[in-house]
Protein backbone atom coordinates (compact mmCIF):
# COMPACT_ATOMS: atom_id res chain seq x y z
CA UNK A 1 0.00 0.00 0.00
CA UNK A 2 1.30 3.68 -0.61
CA UNK A 3 1.92 5.56 1.81
CA UNK A 4 0.24 8.50 0.52
CA UNK A 5 -2.22 8.95 3.44
CA UNK A 6 -0.89 6.83 6.29
CA UNK A 7 -1.62 7.36 9.42
CA UNK A 8 -1.96 11.26 9.46
CA UNK A 9 -5.36 12.10 10.87
CA UNK A 10 -5.05 15.57 9.17
CA UNK A 11 -6.95 15.74 5.51
CA UNK A 12 -4.74 17.21 2.41
CA UNK A 13 -5.85 18.82 0.21
CA UNK A 14 -3.83 17.75 -2.17
CA UNK A 15 -4.60 13.77 -1.70
CA UNK A 16 -4.45 11.62 -4.86
CA UNK A 17 -7.61 9.46 -4.96
CA UNK A 18 -6.04 6.06 -4.68
CA UNK A 19 -3.41 5.55 -2.87
CA UNK A 20 -2.48 1.68 -3.96
CA UNK A 21 0.71 0.93 -5.49
CA UNK A 22 -0.60 -0.84 -8.44
CA UNK A 23 0.94 -0.10 -11.98
CA UNK A 24 -2.43 0.41 -13.34
CA UNK A 25 -3.93 3.22 -11.13
CA UNK A 26 -3.00 6.70 -12.48
CA UNK A 27 -3.09 9.79 -10.46
CA UNK A 28 -5.62 11.32 -13.55
CA UNK A 29 -9.69 10.11 -11.79
CA UNK A 30 -11.52 7.95 -14.56
CA UNK A 31 -15.41 7.61 -14.04
CA UNK A 32 -15.59 4.42 -16.00
CA UNK A 33 -17.77 2.17 -14.52
CA UNK A 34 -16.56 -0.26 -11.84
CA UNK A 35 -13.05 1.44 -12.24
CA UNK A 36 -10.94 -0.12 -10.22
CA UNK A 37 -9.30 3.18 -9.10
CA UNK A 38 -11.01 4.30 -6.21
CA UNK A 39 -12.25 7.69 -4.81
CA UNK A 40 -10.86 6.72 -1.43
CA UNK A 41 -7.03 6.46 -0.38
CA UNK A 42 -6.68 2.97 0.05
CA UNK A 43 -3.92 3.03 2.74
CA UNK A 44 -6.24 5.25 4.87
CA UNK A 45 -9.00 2.42 4.60
CA UNK A 46 -6.90 0.09 5.16
CA UNK A 47 -6.01 2.05 8.50
CA UNK A 48 -9.50 2.68 9.59
CA UNK A 49 -10.13 -1.09 9.23
CA UNK A 50 -6.47 -2.21 11.11
CA UNK A 51 -7.90 0.54 13.93
CA UNK A 52 -10.49 -2.27 14.84
CA UNK A 53 -8.72 -3.90 17.63
CA UNK A 54 -10.28 -7.52 16.88
CA UNK A 55 -9.34 -7.17 13.11
CA UNK A 56 -5.96 -8.99 12.93
CA UNK A 57 -5.97 -9.09 8.58
CA UNK A 58 -7.29 -8.10 5.58
CA UNK A 59 -6.58 -9.14 2.52
CA UNK A 60 -5.99 -5.98 -0.07
CA UNK A 61 -8.77 -7.00 -2.11
CA UNK A 62 -11.12 -6.93 0.31
CA UNK A 63 -9.39 -3.34 1.11
CA UNK A 64 -10.27 -2.68 -2.52
CA UNK A 65 -13.86 -3.64 -2.54
CA UNK A 66 -14.42 -1.88 0.81
CA UNK A 67 -13.24 1.12 -0.81
CA UNK A 68 -15.45 0.88 -3.04
CA UNK A 69 -18.48 -0.23 -1.10
CA UNK A 70 -17.91 2.89 1.24
CA UNK A 71 -17.79 5.46 -1.88
CA UNK A 72 -21.15 3.60 -3.10
CA UNK A 73 -22.35 4.68 0.40
CA UNK A 74 -21.07 8.13 0.77
CA UNK A 75 -23.55 8.74 -3.16
CA UNK A 76 -26.01 7.20 -1.31
CA UNK A 77 -26.44 9.12 1.94
CA UNK A 78 -25.52 12.35 -0.32
CA UNK A 79 -28.43 11.84 -3.14
CA UNK A 80 -30.84 10.47 -0.21
CA UNK A 81 -30.02 13.77 1.72
CA UNK A 82 -30.64 16.29 -1.56
CA UNK A 83 -33.84 14.65 -1.72
CA UNK A 84 -34.70 15.99 1.58
CA UNK A 85 -32.95 19.04 0.61
CA UNK A 86 -35.41 19.45 -2.69
CA UNK A 87 -38.83 18.62 -0.64
CA UNK A 88 -37.72 21.49 1.53
CA UNK A 89 -37.14 23.36 -1.37
CA UNK A 90 -33.86 24.36 -0.26
CA UNK A 91 -30.76 24.32 -3.26
CA UNK A 92 -27.76 23.91 -0.88
CA UNK A 93 -27.63 20.54 0.78
CA UNK A 94 -27.39 21.44 4.78
CA UNK A 95 -27.06 19.12 7.81
CA UNK A 96 -30.34 18.66 8.84
CA UNK A 97 -30.77 16.56 5.21
CA UNK A 98 -28.32 14.26 5.98
CA UNK A 99 -30.19 14.18 9.84
CA UNK A 100 -33.51 13.06 7.78
CA UNK A 101 -31.83 10.51 5.12
CA UNK A 102 -30.53 8.70 8.11
CA UNK A 103 -33.79 8.55 10.24
CA UNK A 104 -35.73 7.83 6.63
CA UNK A 105 -33.48 4.40 5.90
CA UNK A 106 -33.56 1.71 8.11
CA UNK A 107 -29.68 0.90 6.98
CA UNK A 108 -28.65 4.00 7.95
CA UNK A 109 -29.37 3.81 11.82
CA UNK A 110 -25.97 2.62 12.59
CA UNK A 111 -25.52 6.40 11.90
CA UNK A 112 -27.51 7.20 14.57
CA UNK A 113 -25.54 9.69 16.79
CA UNK A 114 -23.06 10.31 14.63
CA UNK A 115 -21.79 13.69 16.06
CA UNK A 116 -19.23 16.35 14.92
CA UNK B 1 1.83 15.89 7.47
CA UNK B 2 2.49 13.15 10.74
CA UNK B 3 1.20 14.10 13.51
CA UNK B 4 2.83 13.26 16.65
CA UNK B 5 -0.27 12.52 18.54
CA UNK B 6 -1.77 10.56 15.97
CA UNK B 7 -4.47 8.84 17.08
CA UNK B 8 -5.64 5.94 15.72
CA UNK B 9 -9.58 6.78 16.58
CA UNK B 10 -8.84 9.94 14.98
CA UNK B 11 -8.56 8.88 11.75
CA UNK B 12 -11.42 9.78 9.00
CA UNK B 13 -11.33 9.52 5.34
CA UNK B 14 -9.52 12.84 3.92
CA UNK B 15 -12.47 15.57 3.68
CA UNK B 16 -10.94 16.18 0.00
CA UNK B 17 -11.53 12.87 -1.22
CA UNK B 18 -14.97 13.49 0.16
CA UNK B 19 -15.75 16.68 -1.40
CA UNK B 20 -14.96 14.82 -4.68
CA UNK B 21 -17.70 12.19 -4.41
CA UNK B 22 -20.06 14.51 -3.33
CA UNK B 23 -19.42 17.06 -6.27
CA UNK B 24 -19.53 13.65 -8.50
CA UNK B 25 -22.68 12.81 -7.04
CA UNK B 26 -24.54 15.93 -6.83
CA UNK B 27 -22.77 18.34 -9.30
CA UNK B 28 -23.88 21.84 -8.97
CA UNK B 29 -25.12 21.26 -6.26
CA UNK B 30 -24.01 23.74 -2.79
CA UNK B 31 -23.49 21.69 0.60
CA UNK B 32 -22.84 23.15 3.54
CA UNK B 33 -19.67 22.65 5.42
CA UNK B 34 -20.80 20.98 8.13
CA UNK B 35 -23.07 18.68 5.87
CA UNK B 36 -19.84 17.47 4.55
CA UNK B 37 -18.41 16.84 7.71
CA UNK B 38 -20.91 14.43 8.77
CA UNK B 39 -20.52 12.44 5.77
CA UNK B 40 -16.85 12.62 6.07
CA UNK B 41 -17.62 11.01 9.42
CA UNK B 42 -20.37 8.86 8.40
CA UNK B 43 -18.35 7.77 5.67
CA UNK B 44 -15.73 6.46 8.24
CA UNK B 45 -18.68 4.86 10.66
CA UNK B 46 -19.45 2.79 7.77
CA UNK B 47 -15.99 1.94 7.01
CA UNK B 48 -15.84 0.42 10.88
CA UNK B 49 -19.38 -1.24 10.83
CA UNK B 50 -18.38 -2.92 7.76
CA UNK B 51 -15.08 -4.49 8.35
CA UNK B 52 -16.26 -5.14 12.17
CA UNK B 53 -19.21 -7.07 10.81
CA UNK B 54 -16.65 -8.93 8.03
CA UNK B 55 -14.02 -9.69 10.86
CA UNK B 56 -16.90 -11.67 12.63
CA UNK B 57 -17.87 -13.63 10.25
CA UNK B 58 -14.07 -14.13 9.42
CA UNK B 59 -13.85 -15.36 12.40
CA UNK B 60 -16.59 -17.59 12.18
CA UNK B 61 -15.14 -19.37 9.02
CA UNK B 62 -12.37 -20.28 10.74
CA UNK B 63 -9.74 -18.25 8.19
CA UNK B 64 -7.41 -15.52 9.65
CA UNK B 65 -7.96 -13.31 6.93
CA UNK B 66 -10.30 -10.94 6.06
CA UNK B 67 -11.46 -11.88 2.49
CA UNK B 68 -13.69 -10.27 -0.24
CA UNK B 69 -16.15 -12.58 0.22
CA UNK B 70 -16.28 -11.77 3.99
CA UNK B 71 -16.80 -8.26 3.02
CA UNK B 72 -19.79 -9.28 0.76
CA UNK B 73 -21.40 -11.22 3.02
CA UNK B 74 -21.07 -8.41 5.10
CA UNK B 75 -22.87 -5.86 3.41
CA UNK B 76 -25.63 -8.63 2.79
CA UNK B 77 -26.03 -8.96 6.44
CA UNK B 78 -26.37 -5.56 7.10
CA UNK B 79 -28.47 -4.65 4.18
CA UNK B 80 -26.30 -3.36 1.95
CA UNK B 81 -26.60 -6.08 -0.57
CA UNK B 82 -27.48 -3.50 -3.44
CA UNK B 83 -23.52 -2.49 -3.32
CA UNK B 84 -23.19 -6.04 -4.05
CA UNK B 85 -22.89 -6.11 -7.93
CA UNK B 86 -20.78 -3.05 -8.21
CA UNK B 87 -18.70 -4.14 -5.80
CA UNK B 88 -17.74 -7.69 -7.29
CA UNK B 89 -16.99 -5.29 -10.64
CA UNK B 90 -14.19 -4.18 -9.00
CA UNK B 91 -13.29 -7.47 -7.75
CA UNK B 92 -13.30 -9.09 -11.34
CA UNK B 93 -10.87 -6.19 -12.18
CA UNK B 94 -8.89 -6.83 -9.34
CA UNK B 95 -8.33 -10.26 -10.70
CA UNK B 96 -7.69 -9.08 -14.22
CA UNK B 97 -5.28 -6.47 -13.35
CA UNK B 98 -3.43 -9.46 -11.39
CA UNK B 99 -3.49 -11.89 -14.31
CA UNK B 100 -1.99 -8.93 -16.49
CA UNK B 101 0.89 -8.14 -14.52
CA UNK B 102 1.63 -11.66 -13.97
CA UNK B 103 1.75 -12.01 -17.22
CA UNK B 104 3.94 -8.80 -18.59
CA UNK B 105 6.51 -9.84 -15.89
CA UNK B 106 7.20 -13.14 -17.70
CA UNK B 107 7.00 -11.68 -20.66
CA UNK B 108 9.55 -9.59 -20.06
CA UNK B 109 11.74 -12.49 -18.67
CA UNK B 110 11.06 -14.59 -21.54
CA UNK B 111 12.36 -12.57 -23.97
CA UNK B 112 14.37 -14.82 -25.44
CA UNK B 113 16.79 -12.49 -26.90
CA UNK B 114 20.76 -12.39 -24.85
CA UNK B 115 21.77 -9.76 -23.54
CA UNK B 116 24.68 -9.82 -25.17
CA UNK B 117 22.72 -9.63 -28.11
CA UNK B 118 20.38 -6.63 -27.10
CA UNK B 119 23.68 -4.80 -26.38
CA UNK B 120 25.10 -5.51 -29.59
CA UNK B 121 21.86 -4.08 -31.30
CA UNK B 122 21.82 -1.31 -28.97
CA UNK B 123 25.63 -0.68 -30.23
CA UNK B 124 24.53 -0.46 -34.02
CA UNK B 125 21.41 1.39 -33.23
CA UNK B 126 23.72 4.36 -31.72
CA UNK B 127 26.09 3.69 -34.55
CA UNK B 128 23.42 4.34 -37.33
CA UNK B 129 22.42 7.23 -35.70
CA UNK B 130 25.79 8.49 -35.57
CA UNK B 131 25.83 8.17 -38.68
CA UNK B 132 22.77 9.81 -40.21
CA UNK B 133 23.31 13.39 -37.63
CA UNK B 134 26.98 13.06 -39.67
CA UNK B 135 25.43 13.42 -42.56
CA UNK B 136 23.14 15.64 -41.67
CA UNK B 137 25.51 17.96 -40.91
CA UNK B 138 27.84 17.49 -43.97
CA UNK B 139 24.18 18.41 -46.47
CA UNK B 140 23.71 21.76 -44.24
CA UNK B 141 27.43 22.94 -44.77
CA UNK B 142 27.05 22.61 -48.11
CA UNK B 143 24.04 23.73 -48.42
CA UNK B 144 25.62 26.59 -46.74
CA UNK B 145 28.53 27.12 -49.04
CA UNK B 146 25.98 27.10 -52.16
CA UNK B 147 24.07 29.79 -50.41
CA UNK B 148 27.66 31.85 -49.95
CA UNK B 149 28.50 30.87 -53.62
CA UNK B 150 25.10 32.70 -55.33
CA UNK B 151 25.73 35.47 -52.85
CA UNK B 152 29.10 36.19 -54.11
CA UNK B 153 27.57 35.92 -57.80
CA UNK B 154 24.91 37.96 -56.91
CA UNK B 155 25.51 40.89 -54.53
CA UNK B 156 22.55 42.68 -54.95
CA UNK B 157 20.02 40.00 -54.12
CA UNK B 158 22.31 39.31 -51.32
CA UNK B 159 21.83 43.43 -50.46
CA UNK B 160 18.18 42.96 -50.52
CA UNK B 161 17.94 40.18 -48.79
CA UNK B 162 20.13 41.77 -45.69
CA UNK B 163 17.89 44.77 -45.72
CA UNK B 164 15.02 43.07 -45.22
CA UNK B 165 15.89 40.31 -42.81
CA UNK B 166 18.69 42.10 -41.47
CA UNK B 167 20.46 38.69 -41.21
CA UNK B 168 23.78 38.26 -41.87
CA UNK B 169 24.61 36.53 -45.13
CA UNK B 170 27.26 34.25 -45.82
CA UNK B 171 29.90 36.17 -47.97
CA UNK B 172 28.77 39.18 -46.90
CA UNK B 173 29.30 38.85 -43.38
CA UNK B 174 30.97 36.37 -41.02
CA UNK B 175 29.77 32.45 -41.67
CA UNK B 176 28.07 30.98 -38.76
CA UNK B 177 29.72 27.21 -38.44
CA UNK B 178 27.12 24.75 -36.72
CA UNK B 179 29.24 22.93 -35.06
CA UNK B 180 27.93 19.49 -34.58
CA UNK B 181 29.66 16.84 -32.29
CA UNK B 182 30.19 13.58 -34.20
CA UNK B 183 32.07 11.40 -31.71
CA UNK B 184 33.20 8.47 -32.99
Amino acid sequence: MAAAAAGSGTPREEEAPGGEAAATQAQAPTTAPGARLSRLPLARVKALVKADPDVTLAGQEAIFILARAAELFVETIAKDAYCCAQQGKRKTLQRRDLDNAIEAVDEFAFLEGTLD
Amino acid sequence: MASSSGNDDDLTIPRAAINKMIKETLPNVRVANDARELVVNCCTEFIHLISSEANEICNKSEKKTISPEHVIQALESLGFGSYISEVKEVLQECKTVALKRRKASSRLENLGIPEEELLRQQQELFAKARQQQAELAQQEWLQMQQAAQQAQLAPEIALETRQETGAVTPGGGEVRLIHVKTSS
